[in-house]
Parts: structure tokens; C-alpha cells; sequence
């Protein structure tokens, strides 16, 4: 089960890179440009984990389209270019949970995401890519239905390359992530790991690398 | 030390002097009057004295014979008409005195003449007065005096002196007093004005004070509030001048926010993510429209500033402006499907700055263009010059009622994600406001949604 995401965001350019990320990182995203628009269609559909919400919106603004994401009980982000201090108080004292300023970048915004997800116990954990299953409630693996046993560093490099399906992972990210922020070895051991986890799960084709950067799981 | 102080203790010492120099002169007069009252009184009393005393005398004189009968005689006869103030000699012999001074020793007559002799001064301790003359009874030589104690006058004198004196001080005293309560009142709106002064410079620019009367206290009054209005008018203008420029950095810094942010995320995408070929290119075509969008308003931007540093006129045919805006605007229109016509009735020659008027034009006539849908049919501009006037008209979707009095704040959108999407700044009203004003020409418009639109600019 994907997490649904609602997005609302008036500008198309913004709006279609992040709808893009979402999606082929494995969530289900619905756009609406216009704030009006997006309170009316809550009625007949709100089952959404987690909003997106620009601020300044034709329809209606950000900050009123909150009150309708709370009768939801629907977890609200703000992004917006409104930079100044008063609108993110105001925000984040309204009932947002967090709030971006543009320009953003992705990465940090997905990591907002989740940690919002995890905070409201909605976060799916369940992570698909080709034929390989990771179910990180149970913290196992299985390739094409049977379950494949991995080490803890194996497991931890896997799962946060689902998180990030279809994105490139430098090698830093991986240390840092994996292995901590004081582990000062050698990326050396990220391609350890790699190359055991494309045996053991058959991803030789799957795990992408990308030169002079790191790694990409492709799904798509 | 303060105005009204000096004011009043200067006008104090000159009222003192005045009123010195008057009771002086008062005085000096007084008493010389009193003393030459006195001394005529005694002169007339002392020659009376002597003339009734030399008469009786010599009369009865003739008939004695012995001196002691005369000296008896001369005695009686002085008595007769003397009173205590009365003396007489003869030689050092005192004939009769009921005074304790010998008036010979301060009063000498001439012996040759009846004129009398006259001696006014202290004699131990008392202020006399001596009127003295001689008498002859036969062989005989008397001297006749006078003599008056005039101590009580000058004790008078002297009390007049001290009441001059007094009047003198309660005079000074009573004028100073009136004075300084005056000079205070009227200098009391000088403290008032230094206090609003005050006020004005520690911020409070809506200060003023109180007038009242026709004084020129008063007129500098008023000109201190005519002079605060000027300051407190000048300090809004500035203050608001400050506010729009601040609320227009802010506009112009969130505008620019939003294309960062697309370029960036679409930037990060190209770098990270698996794209078909058709989600690449959509990312880049994104990218390419953001810069786009953000080197028009760059532009715009850049007008705006140099627009603030004055403008250059000179006489232009509205005819060449008319062909350079259509040459401008051409391949603009036909990629919209837009045709523009462009009409110029009996124009004259016009000051005006050809490139910021081309650009203001050129301006209209794109936000025109852009009043249509593309599926619209007939999509026409049409851009006139008459006498002193241009319009841009356009028969596109129109401009809201509501909306109309904002269309020329920068950054106001009626729709904000079409203008966007149709290649708007956000700026180009303001633009063109902006210029009409440098221009000094009125800037007007005439829209109904549905029916379209007519911006006129008239000069």
C-alpha cells in the first residue's frame, strides 16, 4: 500500500518535478493547482497520509486550506517562497507540520516527508522494486516471494536505496546513513555491500552505477 | 539665563533710574521750596521786627536821657515786639535773647547798610536759621536778630526723602513684578514651541502647538506648524516611499523564488533520476521557461531602475513609434495567432522617450495578445494614435472590476498561474504605469469582462 500524498501547488513547474519524484520514488500523488479546487474534492476523497501545500493559491490560500486538511485529520507541509518569519510561525502554529521556503531540495523534503509519516504511524514500510519485497515491520527481504537473509549492513544499504528508488545515492549519502556520520572508512565498503547485495537478490541489472557518483536502484 | 529674566530685571533698572532721576528732582525742588518759604517768612518777621523796634526806639529815645533810662527804654521797646526768636546787641552786649547762641558769631550784616545777613546751618547739634540786621537809635548801633530753630524742617525733608524712597522701591518692585508676569506670558508659547520642538526631533512628527492671538509670538507659531506639516508630510511621503520600495524588494525576491525553485528541483531530477526521454525533456523545456521567465522580469526590472533616473525627450512622429512597436511585437503575435492592427489619425509629433514609449506600447499590446484563449477566433489588437492620445485595445476575456484598480501594482496577477504560463512578468503593467508617469501622461482603462479591454494613455 503507497503512501498517498496530495499536492497542492499552482505553479506547473514545481508542481511536475515534484509529482515526478514522488512517483517514481513509489508514492501515489495527487495534484491540484487551484486551493478552492482541492477543498472541494476532500469531500468525495481525503485519504490522503500526508498534504504538500503551497501558500499563496488561486481558490484559496494555504493557510485557510489548512483547516480544511485538519477536519482529515490530514498531516499538512508548507512550501512556499513566503521566506519570512510571521508566515512560519503562523504556519507551524495553525497545525502544520513542517514547513519548506523555495527553493528546496528534494532530498530534504523527502526526509521531512517521512519523518512525518513515521511521526503519525502512516509511513508504509513495505518497499517494492522488480520481484524484491523489503517489509521493514519485520525487517526481511524476499526475492520473488522467498525470503533471502541478509546481514544488518546489506539490509540497511537496501532499504535506503528503496527509499530512494529510481534516484542516484552518492556513496557519502550511503556512509553517512548506513554506517553513521563518525564512520570514516572508505567508500570502498559501500561497493562491498553493493555487489553482495546484486548477487544475493539477483539486481545485478537493477543497481545502477553511476560514475563518479554512486549507486541508482532502477524500477521503471 | 532666560529671556523673560533679562527682559525683566533690564526693564526693572531702567524703571528704578527713571523713577530715582523724577523723585530726585521732585525732592531737590520740594526743598528748596520749603527752605525759601522759611527763610522769607523769617526775613519778613526779622525786618518787621527791626523796623517797629527802630521806630519805638528812636521815638521814645529823644525824651531819655540817662543810659541806663535808654538802655531800659531799648529793652522794653525790643520786648515789645520780640517774641522768644528775638535777639538783641549792641556790641558784644546781648540787650535781650532768649536763645542759648549768640547769632553775632554766625550771622554778620553789613554795618554801612539796613540789608539784613542770613546764616542757615547746624549749630550744635540743632538746624538754625539767623536773620540779622543793624538799627541805628541815635548814636547807638543794635543788631537785631533772629534767630529759628529749623530742625523740624529739615526733619520733614528728610521724611519726605524716605517716602520718595520708598514709593521709589514699591514702585520697582510692584512695576517689576507686573513686568516679568507679563513678559512670561507672553514668552510662555517660545517654552511651548522649544518643547514641541523637542518632541518633533525625538520622532513625534504629528506635534503642534497651540495658537492663539496676533502677535508675532504667535506668527512664529504659526509658521512652526506650517514647518512641522511640511516635515511630518515629507516624513510619510518618505515613509511610504520606503514601505512600497520595501514591499516591492520582497515581491521581487518571492518572485524570483519560485523559478529557482523549479529550476532547482528540475536541475536535481535530470542529475538523480531514472527519466523516460519525454519526462527529460519536459524538465529541461521547465528549466529553459524559468530562466526565461526570470530574464524578463530581470529586464523589466532593470527598466524600472532607469526609469527613476530621469528621462530623455524628443519630438517623435507617432507614425514611427506605431511601425516599431508592430516590428517588435510581430513574432510575438503570429506565434499566438494574434494579428495587430495598428491606425494613426491626424497624430502631431509628441515629446516623449521613443524606446520607454516603443517598450510601454509594445507592453500593452503583448498583455493584449494575451487576453485571448487560444482556441479564440478573430484574435485582434489594435493599437491607435490620435491627437495627444494612444489606445490599445483588445476583444479578449477583460480585466474584472476588482481587479482593475490593482492591474498596475508589480507583481499583482488577475490569474496568477495563466499570466505565468502565457509568458508574463508580473511587471509589465507597472511597467507601463511607470512610464506614462515619467512621461507625465494619464494612463487609463476601459474594461468588461468578456468584452475586452482598452488601455489609453493621453498626453
Amino acid at each position: 500500500m503507497q503512501n498517498r500524498i496530495l499536492l497542492v501547488e499552482d505553479d506547473q513547474a514545481i508542481a511536475d518535478a515534484v509529482a515526478l519524484n514522488l512517483k517514481i520514488v513509489g508514492y501515489d500523488c495527487v495534484r491540484f493547482e487551484d486551493g478552492r479546487a482541492a477543498a472541494d474534492s476532500l469531500e468525495a476523497d481525503h485519504a490522503f497520509d500526508l498534504a504538500l501545500l503551497d501558500i499563496m493559491l488561486p481558490g484559496m490560500d494555504g493557510f485557510e486550506l489548512l483547516s480544511y486538511m485538519k477536519k482529515y485529520a490530514i498531516p499538512v507541509i508548507y512550501m512556499t517562497a513566503k521566506a519570512d518569519a510571521a508566515s512560519e510561525i503562523r504556519g507551524l502554529l495553525d497545525g502544520a507540520e513542517d514547513y519548506v521556503t523555495k527553493p528546496f531540495d528534494m532530498m530534504a523534503l523527502m526526509v521531512r516527508m517521512e519523518k512525518v509519516l513515521v511521526r503519525t504511524g502512516k509511513l508504509n514500510r513495505i518497499y517494492r522494486a522488480g520481484d524484491v519485497e523489503l517489509d521493514d515491520y519485520r525487517h526481511e527481504v524476499y526475492k520473488a516471494g522467498k525470503r533471502v537473509d541478509l546481514r544488518p549492513l546489506e539490509y540497511n544499504v537496501l532499504l535506503f536505496l528503496m527509499k530512494h528508488k529510481n534516484l542516484t545515492v552518492t556513496r557519502e549519502q550511503l556512509l553517512s546513513e548506513v554506517w553513521g556520520f563518525e564512520y570514516m572508512g572508505e567508500s570502498r565498503s559501500v561497493d562491498v555491500k553493493i555487489s553482495s547485495l546484486r548477487r544475493k537478490l539477483g539486481l545485478n541489472d537493477a543497481i545502477k552505477t553511476v560514475q563518479k557518483l554512486g549507486y541508482r536502484l532502477e524500477d521503471r | 539665563m532666560k529671556l523673560r529674566h533679562r527682559i525683566s530685571l533690564l526693564a526693572g533698572a531702567v524703571l528704578l533710574l527713571v523713577l530715582l532721576i523724577c523723585a530726585g528732582v521732585l525732592l531737590l525742588y520740594a526743598r528748596r521750596t520749603i527752605l525759601t518759604l522759611t527763610e522769607d517768612q523769617a526775613r519778613n518777621k526779622q525786618s518787621a521786627l527791626a523796623a517797629s523796634f527802630a521806630s519805638m526806639a528812636r521815638y521814645y529815645a529823644a525824651d531819655t536821657d540817662s543810659d541806663a533810662a535808654r538802655e531800659s527804654l531799648i529793652r522794653y521797646c525790643f520786648a515789645r515786639f520780640a517774641d522768644q526768636e528775638g535777639v538783641l546787641l549792641r556790641g558784644d552786649d546781648i540787650l535781650y535773647s532768649s536763645v542759648s547762641v549768640n547769632p553775632g558769631e554766625y550771622a554778620q550784616p553789613d554795618k554801612q547798610s539796613v540789608a539784613a545777613a542770613l546764616f542757615r546751618g547746624p549749630v550744635d547739634g540743632r538746624q538754625l536759621l539767623i536773620v540779622a540786621s543793624y538799627e541805628w537809635v541815635q548814636a547807638d548801633t543794635y543788631y537785631v536778630g533772629l534767630v529759628r530753630d529749623i530742625t523740624e524742617v529739615y526733619d520733614a525733608i528728610g521724611r519726605l526723602t524716605r517716602l520718595f524712597l520708598l514709593v521709589c522701591g514699591l514702585g520697582v518692585g510692584l512695576g517689576m513684578g507686573l513686568l516679568f508676569f507679563v513678559v512670561k506670558r507672553s514668552t510662555a508659547p517660545l517654552s511651548r514651541l522649544t518643547a514641541a520642538t523637542g518632541e518633533i526631533a525625538a520622532g513625534a512628527y504629528d506635534k503642534r502647538v497651540a495658537v492663539s492671538g496676533r502677535d508675532e509670538v504667535s506668527d512664529l507659531g504659526r509658521s512652526f506648524n506650517q514647518m512641522a506639516e511640511a516635515v511630518e508630510n515629507r516624513i510619510d511621503a518618505l515613509t511610504a516611499q520606503n514601505e512600497r520600495q520595501r514591499l516591492f524588494i520582497g515581491g521581487v525576491s518571492h518572485e524570483f523564488k519560485t523559478p529557482l525553485a523549479a529550476i532547482g528541483l528540475h536541475g536535481e531530477l535530470l542529475e538523480n533520476a531514472k527519466l523516460s526521454p519525454a519526462e527529460r525533456a519536459d524538465s529541461l523545456r521547465h528549466i529553459r521557461r524559468s530562466g526565461a521567465y526570470m530574464n524578463r522580469m530581470i529586464q523589466s526590472l532593470m527598466e524600472l531602475l532607469l526609469l527613476d533616473q530621469g528621462i530623455e525627450k524628443e519630438e517623435t512622429e507617432p507614425a514611427a513609434l506605431l511601425s516599431a512597436v508592430a516590428e517588435a511585437a510581430r513574432d510575438g503575435l503570429s506565434a499566438r495567432g494574434v494579428t495587430l492592427i495598428t491606425v494613426c489619425e491626424d497624430a502631431a509629433p509628441l515629446p516623449l522617450n521613443p524606446t520607454l514609449m516603443t517598450s510601454l506600447l509594445l507592453n500593452l499590446v503583448e498583455n493584449g495578445a494575451r487576453s485571448y484563449d487560444p482556441e479564440d477566433r478573430n484574435k485582434t489588437v489594435t493599437l491607435r494614435a490620435t491627437d495627444r492620445c494612444f489606445e490599445v485595445s483588445d476583444r479578449g476575456r477583460g480585466i474584472p472590476a476588482q481587479a482593475q484598480k490593482h492591474i498596475f501594482e508589480p507583481f499583482y496577477r488577475v490569474d496568477k498561474a495563466r499570466s505565468r504560463k502565457q509568458g508574463g512578468s508580473g511587471l509589465g503593467l507597472a511597467l507601463v504605469k511607470a512610464i506614462a508617469d515619467a512621461h507625465g501622461a494619464a494612463l487609463s482603462l476601459d474594461s468588461q469582462p468578456g468584452r475586452g479591454t482598452t488601455f489609453r494613455i493621453t498626453f
